[in-house]
Parts: structure tokens; sequence; C-alpha cells
């Protein structure tokens, strides 16, 4: 965090951040716009940005800090009053002194989402209601929000992300022209911060005069009903889900036309608007694949993880914008759906104008968003039963307890403390006033492949397929601090090749030394995985597990001798449960007579069922975690 | 302690497009606040929580005791609160009042102490009298309690709420002293499955459920985009232009409220319901119960004093939906092919 005294420089001067720029002006002027997310790599001047929103409006910025507890924020109770008056009284909250002004929440992805998802939902309908120990109240909350955050830390929801009502990316400039203006506005600011306000002191006021005549003229301003249309065609093309998208847009292009001094929306209005109202909002088909040629299968196999891939990618965002090779893209995606989805835009194209800048700008961008959210998306928050995790709220507890929340039980006992003797004691506690502290802690999942690694299976491409997707989970829980394990079976054994692990490294050899061939003890391998998840989970209270049973289904080895071997599977696979415990199926049979033997097996086991062909290895890898998060 | 703040306008419920079942299932629970509440699970931005909020437009007056801090129902002298039943039996009389039925919002910050209300106990050692400090619960009783995002609620304010919706009484427990008023209300939640599904216990409590999607007609999504913007650009014009219709829904309302005791139901009708639920293999007769219910209030509401298969067929999937085994890898979906079969074969 810079030194300097961000609240004065200066909103003219920051350079570039056109969107952003445009999207903080339209909440200031449209009032039915509230929320405002600046997504951005470190160092691209979002914060510098959204803290000279003050400058521009006259209005106060109260900033939240993310780990901002609920009582901050929404009001609790004022200890001192309540000693003294004998019965509870309320300290007003963040969000009390926020009327009329600006919100302001730095790294909001890094916030509690609860508290995330309660503070939105003030700001939207303008009022807080509190029923928090003891105090029970309701308040105006006039206000608008703006956040910022960094999306390669970790990224919100799609739910919390549709309600911002707009959304604008900020990039760092890469151009060395621009880096350098940059650099010496910056060195300029810091040796005399008071000239450098005093230089831009006639840009800013234009731009407070520019907003303050667009307020007065929003009410006048109309639209078509033929751009209605487009705007609502563009959300149902990108797949928008519900109708905030729809409604922010024009709103927004109403706050545009009225910033450019228009009672008349135009297209131009609708375009910008599509760009900061639609791109957080896309979604994707969830279609499985088609598979992918050959050759490209194996391209993928020899090229970078995943992660990787993304990295490049944002980088290169902005000079794949402007060339002209879809086909480059869509490879590496491996999405084909898409394609058919560019066509329908570029149908749009047609209908709107001509240089409909939305379209391959929403493309590119949206990716990321979507992309992130659908792999980081929601992690799993458990209760903790020990005192481990992070302190998240408090409850009356239910026995004995020696987890109190001091700050809860001091609350609860405030009320009767005038009532109450103090003999030797500052505040007497009784034992009804303790509170037990409910703690919170992000839980990692363990996934244990079983893998059939029998002859049936022996096709020496799809163990290379199934290789590669536990490895690309590998990375992928690396990163994500999951834990994985493999567990493989042929002959007549079921053998623990990796028990549940976070190293790559080592991980990785065991994957390259698996051998494969023989017989599918099917029914051994399901009674093996049962005793060791059985004991693991035990052990690992709060954590949940998956198994990904990757196998034919077509066992051949009975436990018991003469009696038949599939049936004695679907019986075993019936009276499974371990607990905490979800199955995965993907079937690996193979040709054209298809046998349902895994199906049967994903139906006995209650698990999600998917087939190995629809998946190359890094599909595999997602559509395991799209079943995980789901 | 509750501030004066002035009543923001709500968008009218009856211009609202479309989410016809939605709709349905918040009005069937008006009729019959016995039905058991209503879950509305569905992707963002679809309306969910305006819908239920602008149900206090079209909300029916009920009578309660004048200064209840519990809401008392007069015409029910056995659940009343133990201030009310005190009076009763000093010989004072109970003042009646007529109050809209509202729309008390949980929201998720909430805490266990203001949601189930407080017990004083040192004031009930000191003096012997009782004294307590009503909570959301009490608030709620009579009215239609919502909760937002109610899959992201504590498991201990869920636990709360389900003891109360079971027994439509809140007891409090605390250092062998206890108190219980009546806690009856429609409990209305909405969530969005993406963001995690509810606890079985809970789902199970909700009478109807129903699952709403964004409408992808562009007709249809320019009509809602078109209405918002008007009520947003002059609220108050726009609530007033409604207000014939918003009358007029209130007043089917309460007329339906009036019909329902007197809606008679044939053998034939109790057949047809357990016959449906049998062939969708729907264990425990709370589904039988609530479908017969539910079918009567949409008779009612229909203005017709005898249930017919179409009212069968209008709740079937409200009441089902939410009940049915959910096998491995299908969606939770609702067969009306099924359903119509069925019918005909009764």
């Amino acid at each position: 965090m810079p030194s300097v005294d961000l609240r004065n420089f200066p909103f003219s001067a920051v350079l570039g951040m056109d969107d952003a720029k445009r999207a903080m002006q339209c909440i200031l002027v449209s009032p039915n716009l509230k929320t405002v997310l600046v997504r951005g790599g470190q160092g691209s001047a979002k914060t510098v940005l959204s803290r000279s929103m003050g400058s521009i409006s006259g209005k106060r910025l109260i900033n939240i800090p993310v780990n901002v507890s609920e009582e901050q924020l929404f009001g609790g109770m004022d200890i001192d009053a309540t000693i003294k008056n004998g019965k509870a009284v309320m300290q007003p909250g963040l969000l009390s002194r926020a009327n009329g002004n600006i919100v302001y929440v730095d790294d909001v992805n890094l916030m509690d989402q609860r508290i995330l998802m309660s503070l939105l939902n003030s700001v939207l309908e303008g009022k807080v209601v509190l029923e928090r120990e003891g105090i029970s109240a309701e308040y105006e909350t006039d206000t608008i929000l703006i956040a910022t955050m960094n999306p390669s830390d970790s990224d919100i929801s799609s739910h919390v992300l549709d309600r911002f009502d707009l959304c604008a990316y900020a990039s760092f400039p890469e151009e060395e022209d621009s880096r350098a203006e940059i650099l010496r506005r910056n060195m300029e600011f810091q040796k005399d911060p008071e000239r450098f306000i005093a230089m831009y002191k006639d840009e800013e006021d234009a731009l407070k005069d520019r907003i303050d005549r667009a307020c007065k003229l929003l009410p006048l301003v109309s639209i078509s009903d033929d751009l209605i249309g487009v705007s609502v065609e563009l959300a149902v093309k990108v797949l928008a889900d519900g109708h905030r998208g729809d409604i922010c847009m024009i709103n927004t292009a109403k706050a545009l036309a009225a910033l450019n001094g228009r009672d008349e929306v135009m297209k131009k209005d609708v375009e910008e608007a599509a760009m900061l109202c639609l791109a957080h909002r896309r979604n994707y088909v969830q279609e499985q694949p088609p598979q992918p040629p050959q050759q490209n299968e194996q391209e993928q196999q020899d090229e970078e993880p995943p992660q990787d891939n993304d990295r490049s990618e944002d980088q290169n965002d902005r000079d794949d914008r402007d060339q002209d090779e879809p086909e480059n893209q869509e490879q590496e995606q491996q999405q084909p759906p898409d394609l058919d989805f560019q066509k329908l835009l570029d149908d749009m194209v047609f209908e709107i104008g001509d240089q409909f800048r939305v379209i391959d700008y929403l493309d590119d961008r949206n990716r990321k968003v979507s992309k992130t959210s659908a792999k980081k998306g929601r992690r799993m928050i458990v209760e903790s039963s020990d005192s481990s995790g992070r302190y998240a709220r408090s409850r009356i507890p239910a026995e004995k307890t020696y987890d109190i929340a001091f700050d809860a039980t001091v609350r609860a006992a405030a009320p009767y403390q005038k009532s109450r003797s103090h003999t030797d004691m500052a505040i007497n506690i009784q034992k009804q006033d303790v509170r037990e502290k409910v703690r919170e802690m992000r839980a990692g999942c363990t996934i244990l492949f079983l893998v059939d690694a029998s002859g049936s299976l022996g096709v020496r491409k799809r163990m290379a397929a199934v290789k590669g997707a536990v490895l690309s989970m590998l990375r992928d829980s690396y990163v994500k601090r999951d834990r994985i394990g493999m567990m493989a079976f042929r002959r007549d054994t079921a053998e623990l090749v990796l028990p549940p692990t976070r190293s790559v490294e080592y991980s990785y050899r065991k994957l390259e030394e698996m051998p494969t061939g023989g017989k599918t003890p099917l029914g051994e391998a399901l009674v093996t995985v049962n005793e060791y998840m059985t004991s693991y989970s035990r052990s690992h209270t709060g954590e949940m597990c998956y198994i990904v049973v990757i196998t034919d289904g077509r066992a051949n080895v009975p436990l018991k001798e003469g009696s038949d071997a599939n049936d004695e599977v679907l019986k075993i696979a019936q009276n499974l449960s371990i607990p905490q415990v979800k199955w995965i199926v993907i079937d690996a049979s193979a040709g054209f007579i298809r046998f349902d033997n895994a199906e049967k097996l994903a139906m006995a086991l209650e698990g999600t069922y998917f087939r190995l062909e629809d998946l190359n290895a890094d599909r595999l890898a997602e559509s395991v975690r799209a079943a995980i998060d789901r | 302690m509750v501030g004066v703040i002035m009543e923001k306008l709500l968008f009218p419920f009856v211009s609202i497009v479309g989410q016809e079942d939605m709709k349905k299932a918040l009005l069937l629970n008006i009729v019959d606040p016995s039905i058991g509440g209503a879950l509305i699970k569905g992707e963002k931005g679809t309306a969910k929580s305006t819908t239920v909020r602008s149900l206090s437009q079209i909300l029916p007056f009920r009578e309660t005791v004048k200064g209840c801090a519990f809401n008392c129902d007069p015409s029910k002298p056995d659940r009343l609160c133990p201030y009310c039943s005190e009076k009763l039996d000093r010989g004072e009389k109970l003042i009646f009042e007529m109050k809209p039925m509202r729309v008390v919002e949980l929201p998720l910050s909430a805490t266990e102490d203001r949601v189930a209300g407080t017990l004083d106990i040192e004031h009930v050692l000191k003096t012997g009298e009782k004294k307590f400090e009503p909570g959301v619960l009490a608030q709620a009783n009579g009215n239609l309690l919502y909760v937002d995002e109610v899959n992201l609620l504590d498991d201990h304010i869920v636990d709360l709420l389900l003891d109360s919706a079971a027994m439509g009484v809140n007891y409090i427990e605390r250092e062998g002293v206890s108190f219980s008023h009546p806690s009856r209300f429609i409990l209305v939640g909405t969530m969005n499955p993406e963001e995690g599904e509810l606890r079985p216990q809970l789902l199970d409590r909700f009478g109807l459920s129903v699952d709403v999607k964004g409408d992808k007609d562009t007709d249809t999504r320019m009509e809602v985009v078109k209405r918002r913007v008007a009520f947003d650009t002059d609220p108050k014009t726009y609530t007033e232009k409604h207000r014939v219709q918003t009358e007029a829904l209130r007043e089917r309302i309460i007329k339906a409220r009036e019909m329902l005791p007197r809606i008679s139901t044939d053998d034939d009708i109790i057949r047809a319901i357990v016959t449906i639920t049998t062939n969708f293999g729907i264990d425990g007769h709370r589904a039988d119960i609530t479908m017969m219910k539910a079918a009567r209030a949409n008779a009612a509401l229909d203005g017709r004093d005898s249930v017919t298969k179409d009212d069968i067929r209008a709740v079937a999937s409200l009441v089902m939906s939410h009940r049915m085994r959910r096998r491995p890898f299908e969606e939770e979906s609702f067969d009306t092919e099924e359903l119509e079969k069925c019918l005909q074969s009764i």
C-alpha cells in the first residue's frame, strides 16, 4: 500500500481506466444504480481511483475493512451506555454513517461471504434490518458501494457477483508511454500534492458540473423500445441469469446519455452499458464437449498446466482482441459450443451497427470471470468442532463450554449491570450470560481416485488419460490445499498406491510407476476403499471426501468363490455408507457394445456418473471439480 | 426501538411478469396458512425477493389483541401468550384490533437471542414475575416470516425456526425457568441453490416449493425491464396505476379465506390425491395432507366451493417436487406427463 495520501489524488488525474471511471460516474448520476465492482490486478490504480470518488462527488468515503464484524458494520450494542442505562442501547454501525455517502471496500473478495451478502442487500434495498444481541432496529441507508478486488487471489461466487450493478475491469497499461506518464504524475503528486491538485482543479470542476447536470437531466432521458430490445437480446445471448443485468443495462445507458448531455439513449450508450453490466453476468453453457481430435489431445497433455494457460491468456487478452484469430483461442479453451455462440453474436452485430465492440470484448474478458468463478467458486466452509478456526459468531452454549466468546458474553451481561450487585468485580457476569464461540474453518477436501488398472482397461491411451486427469487434479488441489490419494485395483487385490497427500512431486512419481493388466477385482476394491475411507474420514472430521471410481465396472473376480462378481459388486455398493463421502463414477468402458455396469454401479453408490470418452484429461479434472463444487 | 422510517414503495405484486408458480404458492399460503409455507428456489435476479416483499400490499387484515407484543389471536383462547391468558384469568377483557398481516424479515445476521427473544432470569428470581423481551418469532406470530438466502442461515437459528414451525409455539428454557408464546407463521424462504443446498429437515418443513427460472423469451424480458424501469422512474404514479388491480386481488384473497371452511372434498378427490402421491413414491402423510389443503385453497381462490381434479393438477408439483426421492444423477424435476397420466387414470 503506497504511503501517500490517496484521498486527494484527483479523479481526472488517473490515467486510463475508462470503464471504471464511466461506471463510477454512472452510479453518481443514477439513483437506481448502487453498487460497483472494480476488478483488476495489483497496481492498476483501482484503489486510487475509487478513493478519488470523494473529490468529484463531494461525498464522504466510508472505508469498510474486509475483516469487519457484523456489529461494526450494521450496528450492535453500546456497552458503556447499556451498563449505565440498565437496558440495551444501540451503537450505530458503519452503515448508518454511510447514509448519503459512499461506502468503499478494498479486496472485497476476501470479505466473509455472508457479511458481504448482507452488506450488498442493505445497500441495494437502502435499509438495514438489525436483530442482534438485544438490539432490534431498522434504519435507512441511502448509499452507494464501491468495491475493488484482485481476481487472482480468490473469486466471489456468481451469486454475489450478480449483486454488483456494474463491474469494470482495470488493467495495467502496457504501453511504455502511459506507464511513464503515470509515474510522472505520481512523482509530481508526492512532491507537492497541493500544487498537483490545483493543476487538475479545472478538470475536476468540469467533471463535477457534468455529473450535476446529468443528475438533473436523467429523469427526462428516454430510451426507444428498439434499444430495450437490443439490450435484452444481448443479455439473453450472453446467457445472463435473471433480469438484473437487463435492468442495470437500461439504467446505465440512461445515465450515460445524461452524462453526455442527451435526453435520448443511443446505441453507443447501450454498447458501453453492456460492457459494464453484462461482462460479470455472463454464463457458458455447461455442456459435455464432443471428443476433441486425437492430435489435440496429445498437444494438450504436452502443454503447460491449465493454470498457467490462464495466466498467459490474461496477459495477452488485450492484444488478442484486436487480432482476427479466434481459432487460436478456441483451440486452447476447448469450448466448441462457443463457436456457435460467436456466430449468434455476429448476427447481432449486423442488427446493431458496425463497430459493436461489446462482442469480442465480452468474450475475452468474461472468460476470466467464468473460469475463475467456476473453478475456485465456493470453498467449503465448515463449523469447527474444537477450538481451532476463525471466531465467526457466538451462540448460547447448549452445555458447558470452554470456548467463551468474551465480547458477546459481556454484551449479554451489560443490560443487567445496573441491577446486579458489584462486590469486587467491575462487571458481574452470570451463568446465563455466557456465550460460546462458533468457529469456522475452510475445509479442503480429500479426493481419492479408485483406479481400475486391470487388463480390461488396458487400452494404453485410456490409462494415460486417467493418469493425466489425476495429475491435473493434483495441480489444482495443490493451489487449493486439497488432498489427493490413489488406490489401484488389478489381479486380485486393491492397493493404496498413494495415501492422500498434498505433495505433487511424490504423487507424480507414484503415478508414473503404476502398473496395469490382469483381472478386475472390483468388489475387493470397494471393500478395501470402504475400510480405508471409513477410518480416514473419522480422523479428518469436517473434511469432505470424494471417491472417484474410474472403471468399466465389469468385475470378474468374486469375493466369494462361485458367486457372480457383478451382482456382488452392486450388493456391496448399495450397502456402502461412509460418512462425509460422496462418489463419482467415471465409465471407462470402450467399444461399440456398451455395458451399463458402471452406470449401475454409480446408481448403487448414489454417485455422479461420467463417461470417459466425453472427457479428455483436462476435461476430467474439470468435471470432477464441477461435481465436487456442486 | 424501531426507528421511524419512510415506508419505501415496493414494486406492485400484480405487476410482476410471469412467475406464476411462485405467485400461486404464496397466495395459497395466505389463503390457508396451515399449508406450511413456501420455499422458492431459483437462479439469481428472478424477482424472488421482490415478489415476497410485495406481498405486504395484498395481505389481509386479521384480528389481534391490542397492545400484545406476541400478536395473539383472540379467537384462539387456547393459544394465547402468558400475558394475555393471565389477563383473561384475572377476568379482564381482551381488546381486539384489526391489523394487516405483515411480512416480517429475518436478517441473515440475526442472533439467537433476538430470534427467540430473551427471558430476564434475574427478574424472575427477584420478583417471581416473568419478564420477556420478545424476539422475531413473537413478531412473526400470525404473520409471514421471510428468510432471504435461507440456505445460508446458521444451523442454530434454523433449529429455532424448525421447532417453532413444527409446534406453533416458541419455547424458551433458561436455568430452569421457562416461557412460551404462540408463534405460528407462514414461513417463506428464498434461495439460490448454487450457493448450497438446504438441510433436509428444513426442506421437508416447507409445505410447498417452487423452482423459478429467468425467462429467456425476449418479449417477456423486455416487458420485465420496461415495467421495472417505469417503476424506478416514478414509483408513486406506477403504484397508483396498479391500485385497482391490487385491491381486487386483496378482495379475492379475503373472499377465499372466508370461503375456505365451506369447501367440500369428496372421497374421489381424497383417493385421487393418495393415488398420485403413491404413484410418485412419496413417503409419509405430510404430502397428502398438504396437497389436500393446497387444492382446497386453490378452489377457494377460484371462487369454487368444491375441489376438482384441476385443483390437484394446479398444486401437485408445488407439493411434491421437493419431496420426491432424488435418484442419483437426476436434477430435481417434476414429471408433468406422469402426473397427467396419473390423473387420467383416476
